[in-house]
């Protein structure tokens, strides 16, 4: 009977009760609505490392990174390429040959990642193909060709069929320089990328490296996102001598921020509740004090104050989750409506959101994974809020409430 | 031999104690047995309502004691007494004090609830209740629907729900028109009558006064009269308007 006095009691100032309900659908609508935001933003950002930056998966030599050194190649590199079908986890592999270069032009000169690739790979690990904007892709038989990011391309002043020239030393420590023509302009969501990488046929670098047919770099793409760390462990076992990074190791800021803006959306679903919850004790203390009388009277046939403090607790928990619902389904509808339509942030910058490596363009996402948490925020914010109202109500003495 | 039900040895309660004191209550000895049927009167601030708080366990003395069916109240702590009083002491209030979200019925079942009665057995006792009282059709309908006499019967099977050793009942007609504390006292004098339960009400009402079989007169807070009955009138007669 408790219950069914505390969802009555709601209903007794009907206005009130609505006002404070409707703040919580609006409060809950803004809040989960910017985790969507978020978490389509992360996914977004995520999914563009995987499939057009580092792959799943990328093994090197050991020592490769230490300072990216040409000689360190992949010892029995096309043994382990081809070694890698059997695994069922794998999509696609891409073989890379990379070097440290400098490029130079009649305008300037820029440091530069040289990948060798073979196209036929690169095109399906890295979607390069499709972030071309410019010109077309490699061609069979031709060797001097080279595709540059837009960034680059703008900073440096070049177009497609510009002459270029890439400095590096080879595996035995020579400085070589070889002429390259550009044959097309990418634009991938960072532009810090497209600004650091270049793309060259695997042969010609290889020759110019003199490292004959291997190479320093595989990049693996799974078929799920589920079977990274899987597929990782299974490499690093069966390759011991070299090292099997993920993305999450190969870009340690993407996995960074996906963490942190998890945590910031939290702290903002809080902070949201944190103001509902004002309004929450605001109204139920108003409910408490005028009920003086009849809390006293209950007391005073024998009402336990663990029942009045229960009383009050359910009072709050229903007119805190009486607009959960609402809410919930409102925002899930508009998520809905974005994650299937798309929302354009351009406004905000499209320069400024590529130089994040974001895309303007944001599905955003319902919070399925954050519901519970969520539920279990508004619950709190209910508790939180009950105490002062229900230590008045403790607090009361039969005999006086009784007299007002 | 008559039980005793209430036994108050020497109570005083005294506002200000240490401005300027206000016996509310002063040096009451007071003694009532099962199956009575007693009016406290007096002038308004004579200390009727402060000595039934006293005797219902919602206040406590300053000194002395009092003893419900042989239990000491004023030793109790705050919850022992909230527990002593639902299932022992009945209570009616002048003005009604019914809890205006619950329908009669669910007023009266939520003492029998507290109490951790069955749900048979607090149908039960709740269809007996409303019969005794007249309203069984009114069992589903809100407070505010019922008339002032209404709500206080709808009171009293709340007081009665517990099964008390005795029922208080500060000013029970005062807010009522003369047929209805008519007909409240003749439920609450049959009451007394076929279920020797026992009732004490403070009162202005004369008519009240005239269907006590005992009235005890307060004044200052001290008793000043106590007898076994002030009229001839039997309490048990109907009231004649």
């Amino acid at each position: 009977m408790i219950f069914i006095m505390a969802w009555r009691n709601i209903w007794r100032n009907k206005s009130r009760s609505i006002v404070i309900m409707l703040s919580i659908v609006i409060g809950l609508i803004a809040g989960i609505s910017v985790l969507a935001l978020y978490k389509g933003m992360m996914t977004s950002r995520v999914r563009t490392v995987i499939d057009a930056e580092t792959a799943h998966l990328q093994i090197h030599d050991r020592d490769f990174k230490k300072d990216y050194h040409p000689s360190f190649i992949l010892k029995n590199a096309n043994s382990l390429f081809q070694s890698l079908s059997s695994l069922p986890e794998i999509k696609v592999a891409a073989p890379r040959s990379v070097v440290q270069a400098m490029l130079i032009t009649a305008t300037g000169s820029a440091g530069v990642q040289v990948n060798g690739v073979v196209p036929e790979y690169e095109y399906k690990v890295s979607g390069l193909k499709e972030k071309i904007k410019e010109g077309e892709g490699f061609h069979d038989n031709k060797k001097n060709e080279i595709i540059i990011g837009r960034k680059l391309a703008e900073k440096m002043k070049l177009k497609t069929g510009s002459k270029l020239v890439i400095t590096f030393t080879d595996s035995a420590d020579n400085i070589i320089s070889s002429a390259f023509r550009i044959i097309a302009i990418y634009q991938s969501d960072n532009d810090p990328l497209d600004e650091l990488n270049v793309y060259v046929p695997m042969q010609a670098l290889n020759e110019l490296l003199m490292t004959g047919n291997d190479f320093h770099e595989i990049a693996i793409l799974l078929n799920s996102d589920e079977d990274l760390q899987k597929v990782q462990q299974i490499l690093m076992k069966q390759f011991p001598a070299f090292s099997v990074e993920s993305w999450k190791d190969i870009s340690p800021e993407t996995d960074f921020m996906v963490k942190t803006v998890d945590e910031y959306s939290y702290i903002i679903m809080i902070i949201i509740l944190i103001a509902l919850a004002f309004g929450i004790l605001n109204t139920m203390l108003m409910s408490v004090l005028e009920r003086t009388r009849e809390i006293g009277m209950m007391v005073a046939l024998g009402t336990s104050r663990s029942r009045i403090f229960l009383l009050v607790l359910l009072e709050t928990v229903f007119l805190t989750i009486a607009g959960t619902p609402i809410g919930l389904t409102v925002a899930y509808l508009i998520t809905d409506y974005y994650h299937t339509h798309g929302l354009n942030l351009s406004g905000m910058g499209e320069d400024m959101m590529a130089s994040f490596g974001f895309n303007t363009l944001i599905y955003p996402s319902f919070p399925w994974e954050k519901l519970a948490g969520i539920m279990i925020m508004v619950i709190g914010t209910a508790i939180i809020s009950c105490l002062l109202p229900a230590a008045k109500a403790l607090r009361l003495q039969p005999v006086e409430a009784l007299r007002r | 031999m008559s039980k005793t039900v209430i036994d108050a040895h020497n109570i005083s309660k005294v506002y200000n104690p240490k401005t300027i004191p206000v016996y509310a209550v002063n040096n009451v000895h007071l003694h009532l047995n099962e199956g009575e049927f007693t009016a406290l009167v007096g002038p308004s601030g004579s200390g009727k309502t402060t000595l039934l708080n006293l005797i219902g366990g919602l206040d406590k003395p300053d000194k002395g004691n009092i003893f419900i069916n042989g239990t000491d109240i004023t030793r109790l702590s705050a919850g022992e007494l909230i527990d002593f009083r639902l299932h022992n002491i009945g209570f009616v209030f002048q003005s009604f004090n019914l809890i205006p979200v619950l329908t009669a019925g669910e007023n009266t079942e939520f003492i029998m609830l507290l109490q951790g009665i069955n749900k048979k057995d607090r149908e039960k006792r709740l269809a007996q209740l409303f019969t005794e009282i007249g309203l069984e059709d009114k069992m589903d309908v809100r407070p505010a629907q019922l008339s002032g006499g209404q709500q206080q019967r709808v009171a009293v099977a709340r007081a009665l729900a517990s099964k008390p050793h005795f029922i208080l009942a500060d000013e029970p007609t005062a807010n009522l028109d003369s047929v209805s504390a008519s007909n409240l006292l003749d439920l609450m004098a049959r009451l007394n009558k076929e279920e020797n339960i026992t009732f004490l009400f403070s009162t202005h009402d004369q008519r009240v006064i005239e269907r006590a079989r005992r009235v005890i007169t307060l004044v200052d807070g001290a008793i000043a009269s106590d007898t076994a009955a002030v009229s001839t009138t039997d309490p048990h007669k109907e009231l004649a308007i």
